[in-house]
C-alpha cells in the first residue's frame, strides 16, 4: 500500500492531505485515485491518458512524470507525491 | 446583493480569472456586481440560454485542470460541472506508452457555445481545440463530435491561430433550419446545407498574408462573423487580413475595410434593432493588437454606404489595451445596450444604442468574452 501525498490544489478535489493506494505502478495508482475521488478524474490527466501540464509524480523523491515512467512499479511503503509546478514567473 | 430582486439586464464576463455577472435596472446607469465564480480559471465563454431563462453555460478552461464546462440554473447564482465534450463517454483508459504514442487529440480549449433553435429546446452547439465541433441533444448531458468537421478533406491544411486550434465561432441560419456556418482559426469559414453534415469551405476573395498562395481554398484566420439580422445571406466577417462582407451567404467576399487606418481586429456584432450594419472594433496590427492611437473606439459599418464612423464621440478612454473576440455583445432591451470589454479589464457601455457611452464602475480582470441578458430576439 503506498501512501499517495496531495498538494494543496488537489484540495478541492481530495479532502486528507494524504492517502493510502494499493497499486502495482503509478498509473495504476492514478486509476485508482481517479475510481476513489471521481472528480480527479480528467484533472490529473487527460482523456488520451497523459498527464496534464504542471503535474509532477515522485516515488520516493524521484519524479516519475515523464510519460514512459508512469509504469514504474510501486512497492508496499513507497511514498508518492502528486504536486504541481506553479504556472507564471 | 442585487438592488432589485428582478435585475432587468445581466451582464455575463468570461475573464482570465473566472466568470462575472452584472446587473443593472432597465436605465443600466448603475451595477451590481457579483463573482468570481470559477475564481482564478480562464473562461472564455459565458452566455445564456434564451430558450431555457436562467440557464447559463460557462466554458471554463484551468491551466492546472484542463476544461470544464459549467452550468447555472439560476441566472449565474450557482455553478455546477456539467459533462465536457469528449471526456464523459470515456472509460478505463489504455495506460500511458510512450510520448510519440500518445494519442495527439485531447481538446486543449473550449471555445464557444451556442444554444440550439427554438425547436430543439435541449440542443447545444460547442466549438473547441483542436479544431472540432460537438452537438448534444440533451441538454449537455453528453455530446457527439461532428464528423464533418473532423473528417473534412482540407483538414490538413488547417494550422492554430494565435489562440490555439480554435473553433470559435457557431452561426444558426435563423430562415433556413439545416444552414449553419462555423468559423475556425486558421481554417476560415465553412457553411453546412444539411444540419452539419456536411461542410463547404467559404473563403473566396479573402487573403491572406500568412501563407504562400495570397487566395487559398481554406487557412484564412477568421477572427468572428455576424449574420445580418434581417437577412442572413448577408455576413459581416472580422479576419486577420480585414473586414470584409458577403451578401450571398459566404459565397464570396468582398474586403471593406480598407477606408479605415486598420481592419485589423477581433470582433463584430449586429443587432434587430439596429438595421443596415455592423459594430467594428479595429485594432493595431500584429503584434501590437491594441487600440489605435491609444484611444478606445468603435465603428458603425454602413452596409449601403459602404462606409464607417466612429460610435464614441471623443472617447475619453485612453490606454494601450485590445479585446478578444467574444468582447462585443448587446442586449435585447430598447434602446440597445451595446457592451464592449477590454483586455484591461474595462466593460466601455452604451444604454442606448450607442448615443451615449459610460464604463462599468469595475475594474475586471482581462475580458474574455460579454453576453447579455436578455439578448436580442432572434428573427
Amino acid at each position: 500500500m503506498a501512501t499517495v501525498r496531495l498538494d494543496g490544489m488537489l484540495r478541492e478535489f481530495v479532502s486528507a492531505r494524504s492517502i493510502e493506494v494499493e497499486a502495482p505502478d503509478v498509473s495504476r495508482l492514478l486509476d485508482g485515485i481517479e475510481a476513489a475521488y471521481p472528480r480527479v478524474r480528467y484533472r490529473l490527466r487527460d482523456e488520451t491518458g497523459a498527464l496534464r501540464p504542471f503535474v509532477l509524480i515522485f516515488v520516493n523523491g524521484e519524479d516519475v512524470s515523464l510519460v514512459p515512467r508512469l509504469t514504474t512499479p510501486l512497492q508496499a511503503r513507497d511514498k508518492v507525491d502528486i504536486l504541481h509546478s506553479i504556472q507564471g514567473g | 446583493m442585487p438592488r432589485s430582486p428582478s435585475p432587468r439586464v445581466r451582464l455575463y464576463l468570461g475573464t482570465e480569472k473566472g466568470t462575472y455577472v452584472a446587473t443593472t435596472d432597465s436605465r443600466r446607469r448603475r451595477w451590481d456586481i457579483h463573482g468570481p465564480f470559477q475564481a482564478g480559471t480562464p473562461v472564455y465563454h459565458v452566455v445564456p440560454d434564451p430558450r431555457s431563462p436562467g440557464d447559463v453555460y460557462a466554458l471554463a478552461n484551468s491551466g492546472f485542470w484542463g476544461p470544464i464546462l459549467y452550468r447555472s440554473r439560476n441566472h449565474g447564482a450557482g455553478w455546477s460541472e456539467i459533462a465536457t465534450p469528449g471526456l464523459e463517454r470515456q472509460g478505463r483508459r489504455p495506460p500511458p506508452k510512450t510520448w510519440g504514442e500518445v494519442p495527439p487529440g485531447a481538446i486543449r480549449n473550449l471555445w464557444h457555445l451556442e444554444p440550439g433553435s427554438a425547436n430543439e429546446p435541449k440542443t447545444l452547439f460547442l466549438g473547441a481545440d483542436p479544431h472540432r465541433l460537438y452537438r448534444s441533444d440533451d441538454g449537455g448531458a453528453s455530446w457527439q463530435e461532428n464528423r464533418g468537421i473532423a473528417e473534412h478533406p482540407t483538414r490538413l491544411r488547417w494550422t492554430p491561430g494565435g489562440g490555439g486550434a480554435c473553433l470559435h465561432t457557431i452561426l444558426l441560419d435563423p430562415e433556413r433550419p439545416h444552414r449553419m456556418f462555423v468559423g475556425l482559426s486558421a481554417a476560415g469559414t465553412f457553411r453546412s446545407d444539411d444540419g452539419g453534415g456536411s461542410w463547404t469551405p467559404m473563403n473566396r476573395g479573402v487573403a491572406v498574408d500568412f501563407l504562400p498562395e495570397r487566395r487559398p481554398e481554406v487557412g484564412q484566420c477568421v477572427h468572428h462573423l455576424a449574420l445580418d439580422p434581417a437577412d442572413s445571406r448577408i455576413v459581416y466577417r472580422q479576419d486577420h487580413n480585414g473586414i470584409y462582407l458577403s451578401e450571398d451567404a459566404m459565397e464570396h467576399w468582398t474586403r471593406v475595410g480598407r477606408s479605415l487606418p486598420t481592419d485589423f481586429g477581433f470582433v463584430v456584432a449586429t443587432h434587430p434593432a439596429l438595421p443596415g450594419g455592423a459594430i467594428f472594433a479595429p485594432l493595431t496590427p500584429p503584434p501590437q493588437r491594441t487600440m489605435p492611437a491609444r484611444r478606445l473606439q468603435l465603428y458603425w459599418f454602413d452596409r449601403k454606404k459602404r462606409a464607417f464612423r466612429p460610435m464614441i464621440h471623443r472617447s475619453p478612454w485612453i490606454g494601450e489595451y485590445g479585446n478578444h473576440r467574444e468582447g462585443l455583445t448587446v442586449d435585447g432591451l430598447d434602446p440597445v445596450g451595446i457592451y464592449f470589454g477590454t483586455t484591461g479589464g474595462q466593460v466601455i457601455y452604451s444604454p442606448d444604442s450607442g448615443r451615449t457611452w459610460s464604463e462599468l464602475p469595475f475594474r475586471f480582470p482581462k475580458i474574455h468574452s460579454l453576453s447579455a441578458s436578455p439578448p436580442p430576439s432572434r428573427p
